[in-house]
């Protein structure tokens, strides 16, 4: 199985913070599939520098309040 | 499941059935003849010509169940998964090939050389859909 990146985020969070989007509405938004947007909310997937931005944006938010990096046990 | 991830599934199975379709021919042959029947190509045609209308048909079909998601180019995910699929399908195809040359400088038979080649083509293209359907459910 891939390895999963260590990268936390709060997107399914932030949808239902704003009137339950969709994942498809969110993945419309910023130009990808709907997919690609369960990839990332899973944590199956480390979107670009330029989708999170815009996933950011949408919510209305700072990157960091939506992405975390997890530190790995030990460090 | 999405578009490309159909795509992938239909694509391979068209070129197992295909595969299978024109190896039984060539075995066939083969074993009338008693040695490796030399590259015939009709049986060559005969493939390309099945692969290319099946694939036609299934992604028309496809497609249009899709709706939207059909015309949509491929997001960041899905060409870094069909990039990562197409490289290590590579790795199939250079093993086939080499595969080829070593019972060529053994056995010194260029049909079997010529089979097994266009075999390691049809092995890499079914490992190029295998791998995005794995790097599809799996991550990349």
């Amino acid at each position: 199985m891939a390895k999963r990146p260590p990268i936390g985020n709060r997107i399914r969070e932030l949808r239902e913070q704003h009137g339950n989007m969709s994942q498809a509405a969110l993945a419309e938004a910023i130009g990808v599939t709907r997919q690609t947007v369960i990839a990332i909310e899973q944590g199956r997937y480390s979107p670009s520098l330029e989708s999170a931005f815009r996933i950011s944006r949408v919510f209305g938010v700072g990157l960091e309040d939506v992405f975390s990096w997890l530190e790995p046990p030990g460090n | 499941m999405s578009f490309r991830e159909k795509t992938a599934w239909s694509m391979g199975a068209i070129l197992i059935l295909a595969g299978i379709w024109y190896f039984q021919r060539v075995v066939g042959l083969s074993e009338a003849l008693g040695e490796t029947a030399a590259p015939n190509i009709r049986f060559v045609i005969g493939y390309i010509v099945l692969v290319v209308l099946a694939s036609i048909f299934i992604n028309i079909l496809i497609a249009s169940a899709s709706g939207k998601e059909a015309e949509a180019p491929a997001d960041e995910r899905e060409r870094a998964i069909l990039d990562k699929a197409g490289h290590w399908s590579g790795y199939v195809l250079a093993v086939g090939a080499v595969a080829g040359l070593w019972h060529f400088s053994w056995m010194n038979d260029g049909n079997l050389m010529f089979h097994i080649i266009f075999g390691a083509l049809m092995a890499s293209q079914i490992a190029e859909y295998a791998f995005q359907i794995f790097l599809f459910r799996r991550g990349v």
